[in-house]
Formats: C-alpha cells, sequence, structure tokens
C-alpha cells in the first residue's frame, strides 16, 4: 500500500497516510503540482510557514524500467512566485519508491536551526544539522555517507549555504552514483523552500522496504523491452552515440551554427569561443588530461544514455561533473568566457554553494553588463560567485538571481520571464522556444516544452525556424513534458521515442504495467493538459495575467546578430496557446 | 564560394581538424547546388550527414539550396540533437514554389 509522508518541521512530526483516491496513479510532476495546487495558498509567501515543499518520485522510478530515476520536487517558487517543479537524476527517489512512499510533504518551519531527517522501513528519525552548515557540499556528503553506511546504502537529498540563505537561486541537490552532491532539482529557488524550513537534509535507506509490484508484470516487461530497444537503436541515446560521447554539451557548436547561442547577455547568437567550451572541446580535453578516451556516465541507476561527464585539471584530476549543455552556456557564452577550465570552476562552486547554474550564468551575465565586470573575466566571475558562497550582502544580491541583479544595477536588458532567466536558446533566432519560455507555467525555462506529443509524431510539415506560427505545437509540447516528468523518465527519452514509435508506445505500456490503466496516446495528452490546467490554476490565484506571459521588451526591437532577428510573435499568438486562460 | 563548417568526424575533410576550432572548407559553388552536392564535393559521403544540417543557420536536408557565399554547418550522424519538431527541412521544390 502507498503512501504520503508528512514531515512537519514545525514541531518535528511525522505521519504517514494512505494515497487518496484522487491521486490514485499520480507520481513525480502530476502528484507535486497536484498537491501544491491543492494545499498551498496561492498567495502565500514562498519562504514562509505556509509554502510546502514536496517531493515525487515518477510512476516508473524504482523498477526495471532504463533511464527512469528522476526525482520531482515542488512546491510555491520564490524566483517567480509561481508554482515550480524541478527534477533531478538520482538514485533517491528510487529508494523513496522501494519504501512505498508515493510522495513527501514537507510543512511547517523550524525555529530552532537546521535538521536532518532520516527515512527508513522503521520511520523517521530527526537530528540536528547545524555542524554542516557553511560548508562546501564536498566536503560535507562524505561525512554524511560516512555516518550512514555509505552510497550504498544511503542517498542524500541536501542544500548548500545558498539554501540554507534562502537565496531564490538555490536549488535542491541529490547525489549521483559516486556519491558526489552535483545532481540538481536546479530551477525556482526550492533549495530555498527547503532551508525556511530548517531542512538540510533527507536521508533516504529503504532496507527492507516492500519494493514495487507491477498491476501486469508482463506488460511492464514488453513495455520497458520497448523503451530499451529505443534508447539502445537511436543514434542519439544509444552506447557511444551522441549523448554517451559528447554529452548534452555537443549542443553548444549545433546552437552556435544556428545562431541562437546567446552571448554575451543575450547580444549575439554566435560565439567565437563556442568550440572551446563545446561537447567536442571536453571530450578531447578530457583525452589529452588523463591519457585515455572517456564515455560519459549514468548519473543514476538503470540510466542506459549515460550522458553525464566530468572534466579533469591538467594534472588528470576530476574538477567537476557535470558541464551540461545549459552549464557550459551559462556559465561560457552568455558570460563569454571560453575558457574551460573556468567554466568548470565555474560550475564546481555553483554545485558547492547549491546554486542553479542556469540562473548564476544568467545573473553574472546581467553583473557584467551593469559594470561589475568585463564580458568574457572569467577570473572576477569566479570571484563574483564565491561572495555569493560567502553570503555577503553583493553575494545575496546575486544569489537572488538576474532580474533582482538587474534591478539592483539599473540593468534594462535581463533576458527573463517571470522571474527567471532565460536558458541557452535565443528566442529570436529559434521562435518556436521563445513561445515556450513565454507560456511556461514554470517561467522562462527550456524542459517545459522540449518534447513532442503524439500528434506530431510522423507529422510532415513544413517548419521554418523563424516562423512563428507554434501556438498548437507550443502547447502539445507542454502536455507531453508533463506527462515523461510524471513518469520518472528522463526526459532525454524524447529524442529516442520521437523517431521510434515503438518507443513511445513502450512508455505507455510501462505505465499501464505499472498501475494497472488502459491509457493511449491520447491520455499522454489528456493528463498533461490535467497537469498544465493545475498548474495555471495556481498561478492565475497566485496573481498572474497574461501580461506575465510575455518575452522582455529590449527583445522586440533590438536585432540579434548573426540573422538580425527580433521577437515578433504576437501577444494573441501567445494567448491562445492555453485558450480559455484569463 | 562557400564556406563549410565541419564538426565531430566531418572535421577530417578540412585542413584544421582541432575540435576546439573552426575546421572550415571553402568550397566552389555552382549554379543550382544543394547541400549534397556541395558536400559531396567536399569527399563526405552521405551516410556519414545527419539530419542536423544548416545553410546561414537555417535547419536544412540534403536537397536543400545552397546559395553563392553561403556558410554551411554540417554536423555527423551521431551529433544531431536540435530538436527536430521544431524544425522540419525545406525540401527543394517548396523553396521553388516560394520564389
Amino acid at each position: 500500500m502507498e503512501r504520503i509522508l508528512r514531515i512537519n518541521m514545525t514541531d518535528r512530526t511525522a505521519t504517514f497516510e494512505e494515497v487518496p483516491e484522487k491521486y490514485a496513479h499520480r507520481g513525480g510532476r502530476w502528484l507535486t503540482s497536484s498537491i501544491v495546487h491543492d494545499e498551498v495558498p496561492a498567495t502565500c509567501h514562498p519562504l514562509g510557514p505556509n509554502n510546502k515543499l514536496v517531493f515525487s518520485p515518477g510512476i516508473v522510478t524504482g523498477t526495471a524500467s532504463p533511464t527512469s530515476s528522476r526525482i520531482s520536487v515542488g512546491g510555491k517558487s520564490p524566483l517567480t512566485g509561481g508554482i515550480k517543479e524541478a527534477n533531478a537524476g538520482t538514485g533517491w527517489g528510487r529508494r523513496l519508491a522501494n519504501l512505498g512512499i508515493r510522495a513527501i510533504v514537507v510543512e511547517g518551519q523550524a525555529k530552532d536551526g537546521f535538521w536532518l531527517v532520516k527515512i527508513t522501513c522503521e520511520g523517521v528519525a530527526f537530528e540536528s544539522a547545524d555542524a554542516w552548515t557553511g560548508e562546501k557540499l564536498s566536503t560535507v556528503y562524505p561525512t554524511i555517507f560516512d555516518r550512514f553506511d555509505g552510497i550504498e546504502s544511503v542517498d542524500v537529498c541536501g542544500i548548500g549555504v545558498a539554501g540554507e540563505n534562502r537565496m531564490p537561486a538555490a536549488g535542491v541537490c541529490f547525489n549521483d552514483q559516486n556519491g558526489r552532491p552535483s545532481r540538481y532539482a536546479g530551477r525556482g529557488g526550492l533549495g530555498a523552500v527547503m532551508g525556511s524550513k530548517g531542512l538540510k537534509f533527507i536521508v533516504v535507506d529503504d532496507e527492507g522496504g516492500p519494493g514495487l509490484s507491477p498491476a501486469n508484470a508482463e506488460l511492464f516487461d514488453a513495455g520497458r523491452k520497448k523503451m530499451a530497444a529505443a534508447l539502445t537503436e537511436h543514434a542519439i541515446t544509444k552506447p557511444e552515440g551522441a549523448l554517451n560521447s559528447y554529452g548534452t554539451a555537443v549542443l553548444v557548436n549545433i546552437i552556435n551554427e544556428v545562431g541562437g547561442l546567446p552571448t554575451n547577455n543575450f547580444r549575439s547568437g554566435r560565439f567565437e569561443g563556442a568550440a572551446k567550451i563545446a561537447g567536442e572541446a571536453i571530450f578531447e580535453g578530457n583525452k589529452e588530461r588523463t591519457g585515455s578516451t572517456l564515455y560519459n556516465h549514468a548519473c543514476s541507476p538503470g540510466c542506459i544514455i549515460r550522458c553525464s561527464n566530468t572534466w579533469h585539471r591538467e594534472d588528470g584530476s576530476e574538477h567537476t561533473s557535470c558541464i551540461e549543455y545549459e552549464s557550459a552556456w551559462a556559465l561560457g557564452a552568455n558570460c563569454g568566457i571560453d575558457d574551460l577550465d573556468q567554466v568548470a570552476e565555474l560550475n564546481q562552486l555553483c554545485n558547492e554553494y547549491g546554486l542553479d547554474t542556469i540562473e548564476i550564468g544568467g545573473t553574472i551575465a546581467v553583473a557584467m553588463e551593469g559594470g561589475l565586470a568585463s564580458f568574457g573575466d572569467g577570473a572576477r566571475a569566479i570571484e563574483l560567485v564565491e561572495e555569493i558562497g560567502r553570503a555577503t550582502p553583493l553575494g545575496k544580491v546575486l544569489g537572488a538571481g538576474a532580474a533582482v541583479t538587474g534591478k539592483t544595477f539599473g540593468v534594462a536588458r535581463v533576458p527573463q520571464v517571470k522571474g527567471q532567466n532565460m536558458p541557452a536558446y535565443e528566442p529570436r533566432a529559434i521562435k518556436g522556444i521563445g513561445m515556450t519560455y513565454a507560456i511556461s507555467t514554470m517561467g522562462a525555462d527550456h524542459t517545459s516544452g522540449y518534447t513532442i506529443a503524439p500528434e506530431i509524431l510522423g507529422v510532415s510539415g513544413k517548419l521554418d525556424p523563424l516562423n512563428p506560427d507554434k501556438a498548437e505545437l507550443a502547447r502539445n509540447f507542454q502536455y507531453a513534458t508533463a506527462f515523461i516528468d510524471s513518469t520518472g523518465h528522463c526526459l532525454f527519452i524524447a529524442f529516442a521515442i520521437l523517431d521510434i514509435a515503438s518507443g513511445f508506445e513502450g512508455m505507455i505500456d510501462e505505465c499501464n504495467g505499472m498501475l494497472g490503466t488502459n491509457w493511449t496516446a491520447d491520455d499522454v495528452s489528456r493528463i498533461g493538459k490535467e497537469i498544465i490546467d493545475l498548474e495555471l490554476d495556481f498561478n492565475r490565484r497566485a496573481g498572474f495575467t497574461k501580461i506575465d506571459d510575455r518575452l522582455p521588451e529590449f527583445m522586440t526591437y533590438e536585432k540579434l546578430p548573426p540573422h538580425d532577428v527580433v521577437w515578433d510573435i504576437a501577444d494573441a499568438e501567445l494567448d491562445k496557446v492555453f485558450s480559455g486562460r484569463a | 564560394m562557400i564556406e563549410v563548417h565541419l564538426y565531430g568526424k566531418l572535421r577530417r575533410f578540412a585542413e584544421s581538424r582541432d575540435p576546439r576550432s573552426a575546421s572550415i572548407v571553402r568550397a566552389a559553388w555552382e549554379t543550382g547546388d544543394t547541400v549534397g552536392d556541395v558536400a559531396a564535393r567536399i569527399g563526405i559521403p552521405a551516410a556519414e550527414l545527419g539530419s542536423n544540417l544548416f545553410v546561414d543557420g537555417q535547419y536544412a536536408a540534403l536537397d536543400s539550396p545552397v546559395p553563392d557565399g553561403a556558410r554551411l554547418g554540417l554536423f555527423p550522424h551521431d551529433m544531431q540533437l536540435l530538436y527536430k519538431w521544431y524544425y522540419r527541412p525545406k525540401p527543394a521544390e517548396d523553396a521553388k514554389s516560394e520564389s
């Protein structure tokens, strides 16, 4: 019998309750958004006692399904003021699933320091975590693992100094398979919510847990095999394919070639130094520095795509893991920095302090525009991020994100939507992603519309990246992504199941096999729509209107090289995406 | 003259092959050239090309027309991450009917 675990940080109690009928079949983002929608007052202060922090493993997380170890984290965002779901790849959610815990709801606020919560099959225990505060996470995580029998026994969720100081750029950290504190539910400041509740760590030991049993084992098995077949066949997701060889950073050269790689705070779509910080450069540099060809590793148990890289110093020692496309862009091209060692140091500092690399890259770029550093000055960028880590007043301004930094330093050109800095795709050059940025319930976000809806599979048509007619496309992407976010699968399965229809069938078979449901491709859209509607409703009650579904003004008149394009999608087009919205 | 930017395994068709810099081939242009024509002229087997082929930063296909002076960006089969669902290549017939 699956349960919801409620942890009250005010009086340090924990209660288990049966999953109510209305939440049957829900997992991942579907469940976190449902609970946030139903229980969090939309006008609450995100750092106050009435916000809640919700964790939920996906529908097939914890099973033998490949590449399905994602954990969703939800709450009201201190960065956007709207609903937020962020997810990470880690073994942590699997252990929850093995314990039969469908969701954790963290409520209330500790008034007396920071706490560590330990969850086992016997229950929940609280202990003081004050001794571990104020430190870099790479020094703290090993001591936590030592304390609790090692990385074979437990996984650890935590926040860094950024979350302790309730900074809106603070993410929620999880360990990877080697125990590195490097996997982040990064966006939207959920680390600050966790910090506001006095919660520093959640340690999960699933020994003795009931495990998972599918309603229809045969169907589930057939589904996961189709999924595995698609993933191992497709050029992007297969062993030694694009992602395993170069990681997501392979996109640096591709998006740069397109002329859509935001450079120097979104002033241009091409970066002269792009090739120096791209996936190929990482691959080549590692080869030179370690003397061997390094293929990438899995961030979490059961992933067969294995796209996580490590970057090594000149002496061959590991510097950071991992340099994702978004991080290489945010801390590199967007700041005009083309030195991979500096990008790696910035990446590592974000991991140490518990910060979202996308928001921090955007923040540093805005700070550069505001005169705190020159574009390209990697050494100064490192100093600024170290200041965030020391939580100085300037550090706290920067730790509040790009929009606040822009406001503080009189910068008009802040590339944000709903207070969240844009990720690594220029909307003026790639209008489809621009629409996603504008209308996503999450603020400027690339993952919320990253994938494809079944109606588009196999549809032939002429989509010109500069052609703005994309309302239906944007809507379908939102729905399909929301569904995938609920399964526990990594979004990168989309590359394979887009091209290989049996892979898409496999995802549906897995869910039906697990749950005993009879979903079809239509249900993928229906459920996705349900999730988005919940999120839209929350945001509306939180005070959002269609005015918040707009890109920054400067993009409407400032021509972006090399294509010299502006953002010219009509407001009416954006409002069409979720018709019926107030 | 066409400026062809090559990536990944395709860099070997250029003089400068360091993946941390640009690998560029300057190819002759002929009237009616398509992406496939230019690639073949350089000696790149079509089977090595992926779906991420660009003409002046626009998503293209093997049969897309290439104007004189264009910049081509060619990624190999194992480097094609750009979301195909935002882009479909413009086949040659449609380009002709639009002019």
